[in-house]
């Protein structure tokens, strides 16, 4: 049988999905509270991979179907970027 | 300070950049792959008809004609933020800042990862990934693999993989799980699969759509299923098996599977290891709205256009001032929608520029739109004309003012 605490699903964070599970349960939080308590979205790939994942754990653990709004809110950069090119000296 | 900036030069921005340059307005495309053609470089399949979609050289035709058309393309450029200005748009890029009067964004859609156990060792990539090696780069991703994940879009690569000598031993369900949602469960992919089965090129898949219209003969349709599965291509497809772990030390060197019920549960007793040297999940494709989000554009959730979309109408121009959208971006559908779509894009732009001289042409291409849809080879969910039309009324509330 598939064993949660070994699944990794933000892969930039290292964060399981019996820890996304059991903070979920919790505090039956938003998926944004997910992300802040367990950093999962929050790597260098920008959430770019376990964004829906953790959409479907909130989706699961709350029984709210998501809303026209997108649950995780986007941020700039959303590329990683080095600090040369944020200070605007790119070449 | 440009007319037009396009982000994405795949099928539909550079459609759009060929339609809004040639009525005269001066247009950019940046992309951050590092050529030209978005997904169409990957794509290579055979239409029902018979003939051969050549992705790559559809790529190379809208490129030239688009340079032909005037367009500056730079690739190799990421857009990592767009911002409102008085006069238009402002885009920050890894090559600086551009500024724009009318920006559309065209990025496509993102491949949904699914999480099994074992997925983050070297040889484990997702089906896209293996598209882009293998039809772009000419690199093989190995000798004998795996797919874990069956829907239309992987069913197309694995035959893709096998045209280029890689050997696919079989098609196999995601385990059950949170995170891995309708996968993993026999009925609904059969279901899923039933539904586009009229471009499947089984004779098995078809006759099945046939019987199968009701619910339970689809459940009876997964029950009585061969234990074999079928094959398509001689690459076997099998719902009634599930992946449970990929395995290797430093890479990957097998998949446990096992049988499971109609219900995705695994039958005990049934586990076993095949060895394979990599592998590729399949998880479905959703539209890739990062800049449209931190544009402010509104979305709508539609799950039968792959998820979140920007809201816009039938001109492809968003709630927001001078902002565009087309392709993949605003659901997920084949390339030939995307070209259209593109069109529109670009000939609603040159009307926003009051560059448009003939507003029939705008007219023309947005009834095309809907010509391709119908005539669409691969659909990738069968109520997108539903999700369209959702979008639509959402448009039209929004442009109250
Ligand atoms: C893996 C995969 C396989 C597919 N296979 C098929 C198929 O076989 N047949 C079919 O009809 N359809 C297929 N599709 C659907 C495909 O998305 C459409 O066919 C079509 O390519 C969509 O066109 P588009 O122009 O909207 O986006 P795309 O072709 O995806 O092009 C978007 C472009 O935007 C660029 N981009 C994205 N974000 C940024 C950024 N921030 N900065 C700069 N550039 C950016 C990307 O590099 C990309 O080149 C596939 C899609 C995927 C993801």
């Amino acid at each position: 049988m598939m064993d949660a605490h070994q699944l990794i699903v933000c892969r930039c964070e290292e964060v399981s999905l019996a820890e996304l599970l059991e903070t979920a349960e919790a505090y039956q939080c938003s998926a944004r509270e997910l992300k802040l308590r367990t950093r999962a979205g929050m790597g260098c790939c920008g959430g770019r991979t376990c964004r829906m994942l953790v959409d479907q754990v909130i989706e699961q653990a709350t029984g709210h179907s998501p809303s026209h709004t997108i649950p995780l809110g986007y941020q700039p950069p959303v590329r990683p970027i080095s600090f040369q090119t944020l200070g605007g000296r790119n070449r | 300070m440009i007319d037009a900036l396009i982000i994405g030069a795949g099928p539909a921005g550079l459609s759009a950049a060929i339609a809004c340059a040639k009525q005269g307005l001066s247009v950019r495309i940046v992309d951050e792959f590092y050529r030209a053609g978005g997904r169409l470089l990957g794509q290579l399949h055979q239409e029902p008809n018979g003939t051969w979609w050549n992705g790559m050289e559809e790529a190379a035709r809208l490129d030239r004609e688009a340079r032909a058309a005037g367009v500056e393309i730079a690739c190799g450029v990421s857009v990592f933020n767009v911002v409102p200005s008085s006069s238009g748009w402002i885009a920050s890029t890894t090559e600086g800042e551009i500024e724009t009067s009318l920006l559309l964004i065209a990025t496509g859609a993102s491949e949904t990862a699914v999480p099994v156990p074992g997925w983050t060792l070297p040889g484990v990539m997702s089906i896209g990934a293996a598209q882009v090696m293998t039809n772009v780069q000419r690199v093989r991703v190995g000798e004998r693999g795996v797919i874990i994940g069956v829907n239309i879009l992987s069913v197309a690569i694995a035959r893709e993989l096998q045209l280029a000598g890689i050997q696919i031993d079989r098609m196999i369900l995601p385990p059950v799980s949170t995170v891995t949602g309708k996968a993993g469960f026999p009925e609904a992919v059969m279901r899923s699969l039933l539904r586009v089965a009229h471009l499947a090129p089984s004779p098995l898949i078809r006759w099945g759509s046939q019987l199968m219209k009701s619910s339970w003969m689809q459940r009876l349709g997964v029950s009585l299923y061969p234990s074999q599965g079928f094959s398509m291509w001689d690459i076997p497809i099998q719902l009634r098996t599930a992946a449970l772990e990929i395995v290797g030390t430093n890479q990957v060197e097998g998949v446990r599977i096992a049988r499971v019920a109609p219900d995705g549960q695994p039958i005990p007793g049934s586990e076993q290891i095949i060895p394979a040297d990599f592998v590729c999940i399949a998880g479905g494709l959703s539209p890739l709205a990062e800049l449209a989000a931190i544009a402010g554009c509104p979305f709508a959730y539609v799950p039968s256009l792959g998820g979140h979309v920007p809201i816009h109408n039938d001109r492809m121009q968003t709630p927001l001032p001078g902002l565009f959208v087309a392709g993949n971006i605003t659901g997920v559908e084949s390339a030939k929608v995307a070209m259209a779509q593109g069109i529109v894009a670009g000939l609603s732009m040159a009307d926003a520029h009051g560059a448009l001289a003939d507003s029939a042409e705008l007219e023309n291409a947005i009834r095309q739109v809907g010509i391709v849809r119908q005539r669409a080879t691969i659909q990738f969910h069968p109520d997108i004309d539903e999700g369209r039309a959702t979008v639509g009324q959402l448009a039209l509330a929004s442009t109250g003012k």
